[in-house]
């Protein structure tokens, strides 16, 4: 089964997935579990929340929190890249 | 006959039903910090998507019961899990039963009647806001409603016609 999620959180599993292929962090190499058991973790710390989509479906996305960070994180690197330039 | 949608594949611990919580919460304060009117459709939005969840997993009364526990609370009431939701995330002394009720009215009428794709304060504000929404919701699902309801559990009309038909 396909689990639907939002473009960060496909970025951040699939990181996770590519790592547990390379055997660094994990034993299994199945897409699906690495993907849920991420999204588990990601629910915990309060970064993924799932919610009902507009087709009906139970999907993910980033919770506020973490887009906030991420937005955050973004500015700093552009001010740095900035400063840098001058 | 209609299956249930296939539920979702990650299971929900306790520790994730606590981040939740905290998260919702964290809506509540927001709510409470901010002279933006609208701040409370964050807030009712936040409790919305959980229970459209829960709902769609078939388990809203048994989350409701596990968030009550969670949150050392009990209710008199029948458990309604909207109720429950803002019963455990709100503060009790800025939202009252009378409060509590009304909101979770609104949301039970959403849930009942609003297009999925249709962002929650869209739809409360094209029927005229909570106060008129809750009323709407006496009418039409309450006590004294006109018509009857086909289904007892919301979101599961919308999902049936939306996953299957």
């Amino acid at each position: 089964m396909t689990i639907l999620m939002d473009e960060i959180l496909q970025e951040i599993v699939d990181q996770a997935y590519g790592a547990a292929c390379l055997g660094r962090t994990s034993d299994f190499s199945d897409q699906d579990m690495v993907f849920a058991n991420v999204l588990a973790e990601l629910e915990v710390t309060g970064d993924a929340m799932r919610y009902v989509d507009a087709e009906g479906r139970i999907a993910w996305k980033a919770t506020p929190c973490l887009r906030d960070y991420l937005m955050d994180l973004q500015l700093d690197a552009e001010a740095e890249f900035e400063a840098e330039d001058v | 006959m209609l299956d249930r949608p296939t539920p979702a594949p990650v299971r929900c611990s306790m520790e994730a039903l606590e981040a939740t919580l905290r998260r919702i919460e964290g809506e509540w304060e927001h709510y409470q910090s901010t002279r933006d009117r609208d701040a409370v459709y964050q807030y009712l939005s936040a409790v919305f998507e959980l229970v459209a969840v829960w709902e769609h997993e078939g388990k809203a009364v048994d989350f409701a019961r596990v968030i009550l526990w969670l949150r050392h609370r009990s209710v008199q009431n029948k458990l309604e899990p909207f109720a429950a939701v803002i019963f455990c995330t709100a503060d009790r002394q800025k939202v009252d039963y009378r409060t509590r009720s009304k909101w979770s009215r609104v949301l039970r009428y959403a849930a009942e009647f609003k297009d999925l794709d249709e962002p929650l304060v869209a739809y409360i504000k094209r029927k005229g806001g909570i106060n008129k929404c809750a009323a709407r919701f006496a009418r039409r699902l309450g006590r004294g409603r006109r018509t009857e309801v086909t289904t007892h559990r919301p979101l599961d009309r919308q999902l049936r016609q939306r996953t299957f038909l």
